[in-house]
């Protein structure tokens, strides 16, 4: 029996990069196929734990290389399978539906866009406009640090309300804006105060160009108060149609 | 990261990821996307048949919390030392400013632990050093202030 990695899936005739390279000891990546769906898959290291920062960028510096040239369901990390399982289990049970995907999916890649409170502007803004925080901001500054440690928790807390509500409407604008070259989006709430939006968005390949000159004008609209950060083009991550479930 | 954008040309917009070599991809955008999604299918949970041992790798989602607010704070008041403020903060406030800035790493990503963690299990690659040390300056103002 050998571990086999599965890296994504692919439709049978999609011609792979030649140069990935996988997590395994050897390094190769190659394709095993059945009927009209190829598992792109690898060896698997059996002398340590799957994991390792090494592993994770492999995986996914596999799954986007394929992206760029053709259409791609990428698997979650880690998926591993027994080689005889790659048919029997994987593929052949799920064909169909991973068919349905890949048509779903075809000729569209995914970019995240992810946007970041420039955070002195916004403070500095937010200071001025709020007599509320401002006044406490006041207070801080005459008192020793530890006397003023629960007026610095609600100047904290007051400053976080105000940046999160700012970013609901800043958000909306940017999704608006970048949202009409994508087929859909997927927006991710934001975890930190200072954080705008986390949104993937998928874009027909011939768009790709349009949406990146859009995001890049957005950018410089934007450059003084909000940083940008597009990763991609990728797999289509965000856009896996879960069907498997009800199944 | 600044860096990055201007050699990708565009001037406004880091970039990263992806197939152009990924250059600039961070290792919690790579964590973000490969964790976290992605097609899932139950025969991958068998895969302790297959002998392999996964690292657990946590990626919860950090909330705003009372060391959220006192960062917040902090960020306010430190404004001061280039606005237009009335002065008076001496070299002290000046140092401590400078440390929590470098700080900042602490809080500010949902999936810091996950790196960290990931961080731990490889000794010496460069690029995962710069994520990692970040931790260190804050807790060391932490001391300072209890």
């Amino acid at each position: 029996m050998s571990a086999t990695y599965v890296y994504g899936l692919v439709s049978a005739d999609a011609e792979l990069p030649e140069d990935l390279v996988g997590l395994g000891p050897s390094g190769k990546v190659t394709t095993i196929a059945h009927e009209s769906v190829a598992a792109i898959v690898g060896d698997v290291p059996l002398d340590r734990p799957l994991g390792t920062r090494d592993d994770l960028v492999a995986h996914e510096g596999v799954v986007d290389a394929v992206a760029a040239v053709t259409t791609v369901l990428p698997m979650r990390f880690p998926a591993v399978v027994e080689e005889e399982g790659v048919v029997e289990e994987l593929l052949a049970p799920h064909h169909d539906q991973f068919v349905r995907a890949l048509e779903q999916l075809e000729g569209k890649i995914q970019y995240t866009l992810k946007g970041t409170y420039e955070q002195d502007v916004l403070l500095r803004e937010i200071v001025e406009e709020d007599a509320g925080i401002r006044e406490l901001h006041e207070r801080i500054r005459e008192l020793p640090e530890d006397a003023a440690y629960y007026d610095r928790v609600e100047l904290g807390e007051r400053i976080v309300k105000a940046l999160e509500q700012r970013r609901d409407v800043d958000a909306a604008d940017v999704l608006e804006r970048i949202g009409e070259y994508a087929v859909d989006v997927s927006a991710t709430t934001p975890t930190q105060p200072e954080d705008v939006v986390n949104a993937a968005f998928l874009v027909d390949r011939e768009a790709a160009e349009e949406f990146e000159d859009a995001v890049e004008e957005l950018g410089a609209d934007t450059s003084e108060w909000l940083r940008l950060r597009l990763l991609g083009p990728l797999a289509p991550y965000d856009f896996i149609p879960q069907d498997d479930r009800t199944e | 990261m600044t860096l990055a954008t201007q050699t990708q040309g565009g001037g406004h917009v880091d970039r990263g990821g992806g197939s152009g070599g990924g250059g600039s991809s961070g290792l919690a955008d790579v964590v973000e996307l490969i964790l976290d999604k992605g097609l899932v299918i139950d025969v991958f949970v068998r895969v302790s048949l297959v002998g392999i041992e996964i690292l657990t790798i946590d990626a919860r989602i950090v909330v705003a919390s009372v060391d959220t607010f006192l960062r917040f704070a902090e960020a306010t008041n430190r404004l001061d030392l280039y606005g237009a403020g009335k002065g008076g903060k001496d070299i002290t406030e000046l140092t401590q400013g400078i440390m929590e800035g470098g700080a900042k790493g602490k809080t500010s990503g949902v999936l810091d632990a996950a790196v960290d963690k990931v961080g731990e299990l490889l000794g010496g690659n460069d690029e995962e050093r710069e994520e990692a040390p970040r931790r260190r300056p804050r807790q060391r103002t932490r001391e300072r202030e209890g």
